[in-house]
Protein backbone atom coordinates (compact mmCIF):
# COMPACT_ATOMS: atom_id res chain seq x y z
CA UNK A 1 0.00 0.00 0.00
CA UNK A 2 2.49 2.57 -1.12
CA UNK A 3 2.40 5.48 -3.56
CA UNK A 4 4.78 7.97 -5.13
CA UNK A 5 4.61 10.29 -2.12
CA UNK A 6 5.16 7.52 0.40
CA UNK A 7 7.47 8.30 3.30
CA UNK A 8 9.75 5.41 4.20
CA UNK A 9 11.28 4.49 7.52
CA UNK A 10 14.77 5.13 6.14
CA UNK A 11 13.78 8.66 5.06
CA UNK A 12 13.18 10.03 8.54
CA UNK A 13 15.59 11.15 11.22
CA UNK A 14 15.22 12.14 14.83
CA UNK A 15 14.29 15.80 15.06
CA UNK A 16 12.54 15.87 11.68
CA UNK A 17 9.38 17.92 11.70
CA UNK A 18 5.96 16.91 10.41
CA UNK A 19 3.62 19.58 9.09
CA UNK A 20 2.56 22.21 9.79
CA UNK A 21 -1.00 21.36 8.88
CA UNK A 22 -3.54 24.14 9.29
CA UNK A 23 -7.24 23.46 9.79
CA UNK A 24 -10.28 25.44 10.86
CA UNK A 25 -13.22 23.90 12.71
CA UNK A 26 -16.17 25.86 11.32
CA UNK A 27 -19.48 26.32 13.12
CA UNK A 28 -21.15 24.09 10.54
CA UNK A 29 -18.40 21.47 10.78
CA UNK A 30 -18.95 21.27 14.56
CA UNK A 31 -22.73 21.00 14.11
CA UNK A 32 -22.26 18.23 11.54
CA UNK A 33 -19.81 16.42 13.80
CA UNK A 34 -22.14 16.65 16.82
CA UNK A 35 -25.04 15.36 14.73
CA UNK A 36 -23.02 12.35 13.63
CA UNK A 37 -21.75 11.85 17.17
CA UNK A 38 -25.31 11.81 18.50
CA UNK A 39 -24.82 14.77 20.81
CA UNK A 40 -28.16 16.63 20.96
CA UNK A 41 -28.04 20.19 19.60
CA UNK A 42 -27.88 22.85 20.98
CA UNK A 43 -25.02 22.05 23.31
CA UNK A 44 -21.87 23.76 24.60
CA UNK A 45 -20.14 22.93 21.32
CA UNK A 46 -22.70 24.68 19.13
CA UNK A 47 -24.46 27.36 21.18
CA UNK A 48 -23.30 30.58 22.89
CA UNK A 49 -25.98 30.16 25.57
CA UNK A 50 -25.10 26.55 26.37
CA UNK A 51 -21.40 27.42 26.39
CA UNK A 52 -22.07 30.27 28.85
CA UNK A 53 -23.94 27.85 31.12
CA UNK A 54 -20.80 25.70 31.13
CA UNK A 55 -18.75 28.84 32.00
CA UNK A 56 -17.03 28.87 28.63
CA UNK A 57 -16.32 32.06 26.72
CA UNK A 58 -17.95 30.60 23.60
CA UNK A 59 -18.76 27.30 21.88
CA UNK A 60 -15.78 25.00 21.71
CA UNK A 61 -14.66 22.19 19.44
CA UNK A 62 -15.35 18.75 20.98
CA UNK A 63 -12.23 16.93 22.11
CA UNK A 64 -12.99 13.96 19.89
CA UNK A 65 -13.27 16.29 16.88
CA UNK A 66 -10.03 18.11 17.75
CA UNK A 67 -8.31 14.77 17.99
CA UNK A 68 -9.67 13.79 14.58
CA UNK A 69 -8.20 16.98 13.12
CA UNK A 70 -4.91 16.17 14.81
CA UNK A 71 -4.83 12.64 13.38
CA UNK A 72 -4.78 14.14 9.89
CA UNK A 73 -1.34 15.56 10.54
CA UNK A 74 -0.10 11.98 10.63
CA UNK A 75 -2.33 10.35 8.00
CA UNK A 76 -1.67 13.13 5.46
CA UNK A 77 2.06 12.61 5.99
CA UNK A 78 2.40 8.86 6.34
CA UNK A 79 -0.70 7.29 4.77
CA UNK A 80 -4.24 6.33 5.71
CA UNK A 81 -3.44 3.32 7.90
CA UNK A 82 -0.08 4.46 9.29
CA UNK A 83 -1.28 5.90 12.59
CA UNK A 84 -1.00 3.24 15.30
CA UNK A 85 -1.42 5.24 18.47
CA UNK A 86 -2.42 8.81 19.20
CA UNK A 87 -2.44 9.90 22.83
CA UNK A 88 -3.43 13.50 23.52
CA UNK A 89 -4.05 15.85 26.43
CA UNK A 90 -6.54 18.66 26.01
CA UNK A 91 -4.76 21.67 27.51
CA UNK A 92 -7.35 24.35 26.83
CA UNK A 93 -10.63 24.75 24.94
CA UNK A 94 -10.28 24.73 21.14
CA UNK A 95 -12.20 27.59 19.48
CA UNK A 96 -14.34 27.56 16.34
CA UNK A 97 -13.42 29.49 13.19
CA UNK A 98 -9.77 30.10 14.06
CA UNK A 99 -6.68 28.61 12.46
CA UNK A 100 -5.51 25.48 14.28
CA UNK A 101 -1.91 24.67 13.50
CA UNK A 102 -0.69 21.14 13.94
CA UNK A 103 2.93 20.08 14.00
CA UNK A 104 4.95 17.04 14.96
CA UNK A 105 8.56 16.31 15.86
CA UNK A 106 10.09 12.86 15.52
CA UNK A 107 11.78 11.81 18.74
CA UNK A 108 12.35 8.08 18.33
CA UNK A 109 12.46 5.36 15.71
CA UNK A 110 12.59 1.66 16.37
CA UNK A 111 11.55 -1.75 15.14
CA UNK A 112 8.83 -3.33 17.21
CA UNK A 113 7.03 -6.62 16.54
CA UNK A 114 8.28 -6.57 12.96
CA UNK A 115 7.06 -3.03 12.30
CA UNK A 116 9.07 0.13 11.68
CA UNK A 117 7.79 2.54 14.30
CA UNK A 118 8.29 6.29 14.45
CA UNK A 119 7.39 8.11 17.64
CA UNK A 120 6.65 11.82 17.57
CA UNK A 121 5.46 14.62 19.79
CA UNK A 122 2.42 16.33 18.33
CA UNK A 123 1.03 19.74 19.08
CA UNK A 124 -2.00 21.83 18.16
CA UNK A 125 -1.55 25.56 18.63
CA UNK A 126 -3.32 28.80 17.74
CA UNK A 127 -1.79 31.65 15.79
CA UNK A 128 -0.79 33.40 19.04
CA UNK A 129 1.01 30.29 20.26
CA UNK A 130 -1.87 29.02 22.41
CA UNK A 131 -1.18 25.35 23.16
CA UNK A 132 -4.52 23.64 22.75
CA UNK A 133 -3.48 19.99 22.55
CA UNK A 134 -0.25 18.15 23.20
CA UNK A 135 0.42 14.49 22.67
CA UNK A 136 2.37 11.61 21.28
CA UNK A 137 1.86 9.56 18.14
CA UNK A 138 3.22 6.21 17.03
CA UNK A 139 3.40 5.73 13.28
CA UNK A 140 4.19 2.63 11.27
CA UNK A 141 6.21 3.23 8.11
CA UNK A 142 7.19 0.83 5.33
CA UNK A 143 10.83 0.06 4.66
CA UNK A 144 12.58 0.61 1.34
CA UNK A 145 14.17 -2.82 1.64
CA UNK B 1 0.67 12.38 51.86
CA UNK B 2 -1.19 10.46 49.17
CA UNK B 3 -4.77 11.51 48.58
CA UNK B 4 -7.22 8.80 49.66
CA UNK B 5 -9.72 8.66 46.80
CA UNK B 6 -13.28 7.70 47.52
CA UNK B 7 -15.20 6.11 44.62
CA UNK B 8 -16.96 2.91 43.66
CA UNK B 9 -14.12 0.41 43.30
CA UNK B 10 -16.55 -2.43 42.67
CA UNK B 11 -16.69 -1.20 39.05
CA UNK B 12 -13.23 -2.59 38.33
CA UNK B 13 -13.40 -5.75 36.26
CA UNK B 14 -16.89 -5.08 34.92
CA UNK B 15 -17.42 -4.75 31.18
CA UNK B 16 -20.12 -2.49 29.76
CA UNK B 17 -21.09 -3.41 26.23
CA UNK B 18 -22.84 -1.66 23.36
CA UNK B 19 -23.45 -2.15 19.68
CA UNK B 20 -22.98 -3.52 17.18
CA UNK B 21 -22.72 -0.26 15.28
CA UNK B 22 -22.96 -0.33 11.51
CA UNK B 23 -20.24 1.66 9.78
CA UNK B 24 -21.59 2.84 6.45
CA UNK B 25 -20.00 4.68 3.55
CA UNK B 26 -22.34 7.59 4.25
CA UNK B 27 -21.19 7.74 7.86
CA UNK B 28 -17.52 7.77 6.88
CA UNK B 29 -18.06 10.43 4.21
CA UNK B 30 -20.10 12.62 6.61
CA UNK B 31 -17.36 12.25 9.21
CA UNK B 32 -14.76 13.23 6.60
CA UNK B 33 -16.77 16.28 5.56
CA UNK B 34 -17.13 17.53 9.12
CA UNK B 35 -13.37 17.46 9.68
CA UNK B 36 -12.31 18.21 6.07
CA UNK B 37 -10.62 14.83 5.80
CA UNK B 38 -9.30 14.29 2.29
CA UNK B 39 -7.56 11.20 0.97
CA UNK B 40 -8.72 8.72 -1.67
CA UNK B 41 -8.85 5.66 0.59
CA UNK B 42 -11.20 7.49 2.94
CA UNK B 43 -13.51 8.82 0.23
CA UNK B 44 -13.38 6.63 -2.88
CA UNK B 45 -14.19 2.94 -2.89
CA UNK B 46 -12.24 2.17 -6.07
CA UNK B 47 -9.13 3.84 -4.71
CA UNK B 48 -9.48 2.01 -1.40
CA UNK B 49 -9.92 -1.37 -3.10
CA UNK B 50 -6.96 -0.66 -5.37
CA UNK B 51 -4.90 0.05 -2.26
CA UNK B 52 -5.84 -3.37 -0.88
CA UNK B 53 -8.75 -2.60 1.45
CA UNK B 54 -12.20 -4.24 1.41
CA UNK B 55 -13.82 -0.82 0.86
CA UNK B 56 -13.61 2.80 1.97
CA UNK B 57 -11.71 2.90 5.23
CA UNK B 58 -12.60 5.08 8.19
CA UNK B 59 -10.15 7.62 9.58
CA UNK B 60 -8.51 6.10 12.68
CA UNK B 61 -10.50 8.24 15.13
CA UNK B 62 -13.99 7.48 13.76
CA UNK B 63 -14.56 4.88 16.48
CA UNK B 64 -14.46 7.67 19.09
CA UNK B 65 -17.98 8.57 17.89
CA UNK B 66 -19.24 5.35 19.47
CA UNK B 67 -17.53 5.59 22.86
CA UNK B 68 -20.30 7.58 24.49
CA UNK B 69 -22.96 5.20 23.23
CA UNK B 70 -21.77 2.81 25.92
CA UNK B 71 -23.83 3.45 29.05
CA UNK B 72 -21.21 3.95 31.72
CA UNK B 73 -22.08 4.11 35.40
CA UNK B 74 -21.18 7.00 37.70
CA UNK B 75 -18.15 6.00 39.75
CA UNK B 76 -19.38 8.23 42.61
CA UNK B 77 -16.07 9.98 43.00
CA UNK B 78 -16.06 12.17 46.09
CA UNK B 79 -13.75 14.83 44.76
CA UNK B 80 -13.98 18.12 42.92
CA UNK B 81 -16.72 20.36 41.63
CA UNK B 82 -15.66 20.64 37.98
CA UNK B 83 -15.17 17.84 35.48
CA UNK B 84 -13.85 18.02 31.96
CA UNK B 85 -12.53 15.84 29.17
CA UNK B 86 -8.84 15.72 29.98
CA UNK B 87 -7.43 13.53 27.27
CA UNK B 88 -7.95 10.71 24.85
CA UNK B 89 -5.94 7.90 23.33
CA UNK B 90 -6.73 5.88 20.23
CA UNK B 91 -4.75 2.77 19.43
CA UNK B 92 -5.62 1.63 15.93
CA UNK B 93 -5.25 -2.13 15.54
CA UNK B 94 -6.82 -2.74 12.13
CA UNK B 95 -8.65 -0.62 9.55
CA UNK B 96 -12.39 -0.06 10.04
CA UNK B 97 -14.02 -0.51 6.64
CA UNK B 98 -17.41 0.61 5.31
CA UNK B 99 -19.81 -2.25 5.85
CA UNK B 100 -18.20 -3.30 9.13
CA UNK B 101 -20.27 -3.89 12.21
CA UNK B 102 -18.34 -3.03 15.36
CA UNK B 103 -19.09 -3.73 18.98
CA UNK B 104 -17.81 -1.83 21.99
CA UNK B 105 -16.82 -3.08 25.42
CA UNK B 106 -15.76 -0.57 28.09
CA UNK B 107 -14.27 -0.91 31.54
CA UNK B 108 -12.90 1.35 34.21
CA UNK B 109 -9.15 1.31 33.69
CA UNK B 110 -7.85 3.52 36.49
CA UNK B 111 -8.55 6.44 38.77
CA UNK B 112 -5.59 8.46 39.99
CA UNK B 113 -4.69 11.84 41.44
CA UNK B 114 -2.04 14.21 40.17
CA UNK B 115 -0.88 17.42 41.82
CA UNK B 116 0.56 20.27 39.79
CA UNK B 117 0.88 24.04 39.95
CA UNK B 118 -2.87 24.52 39.73
CA UNK B 119 -3.63 22.06 42.53
CA UNK B 120 -4.78 18.48 42.61
CA UNK B 121 -6.80 16.84 39.87
CA UNK B 122 -8.24 13.35 39.77
CA UNK B 123 -8.33 11.47 36.48
CA UNK B 124 -10.92 8.82 35.66
CA UNK B 125 -9.87 6.64 32.73
CA UNK B 126 -12.29 4.39 30.82
CA UNK B 127 -11.00 2.00 28.18
CA UNK B 128 -13.15 0.79 25.29
CA UNK B 129 -12.21 -2.04 22.96
CA UNK B 130 -13.86 -2.16 19.53
CA UNK B 131 -14.21 -5.49 17.72
CA UNK B 132 -15.49 -6.02 14.18
CA UNK B 133 -17.84 -8.69 12.85
CA UNK B 134 -14.85 -10.95 12.14
CA UNK B 135 -13.89 -10.94 15.80
CA UNK B 136 -10.88 -8.75 15.06
CA UNK B 137 -10.01 -5.98 17.53
CA UNK B 138 -9.91 -2.80 15.45
CA UNK B 139 -9.19 -0.19 18.13
CA UNK B 140 -8.71 0.54 21.79
CA UNK B 141 -9.80 3.97 23.00
CA UNK B 142 -9.01 5.48 26.38
CA UNK B 143 -10.95 8.51 27.53
CA UNK B 144 -9.72 10.47 30.51
CA UNK B 145 -11.99 12.75 32.51
CA UNK B 146 -10.46 15.14 35.01
CA UNK B 147 -12.06 16.35 38.23
CA UNK B 148 -10.72 19.56 39.69
CA UNK B 149 -11.08 20.91 43.22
Amino acid sequence: MTNDNQIYFEDVELGDEIGPLEKVASDQGVIDFCTLWGNPIPNRFTSEEEAAKAKLSGPIVPGVMSMSLMAQLITDWAGPAALKDLDVVFRQPVPHNKPLIMTGTINDSRQEDGENIIQCDVLMTGTEGERYIIGTALVSLPSRS
Amino acid sequence: MALELEYDRSLYGKEHEAGPFEVTEDMIISFNQSISQAGPCYNNKDAAVEAGYRGIIAPPTLCTLFVRRVQLPDINLKFGKTRFHGGQRVQAKAPIVAGDSISASSHLKEVYAKTGRSGTMVFIVWETTFTNQLGEVVADVQESYAARE
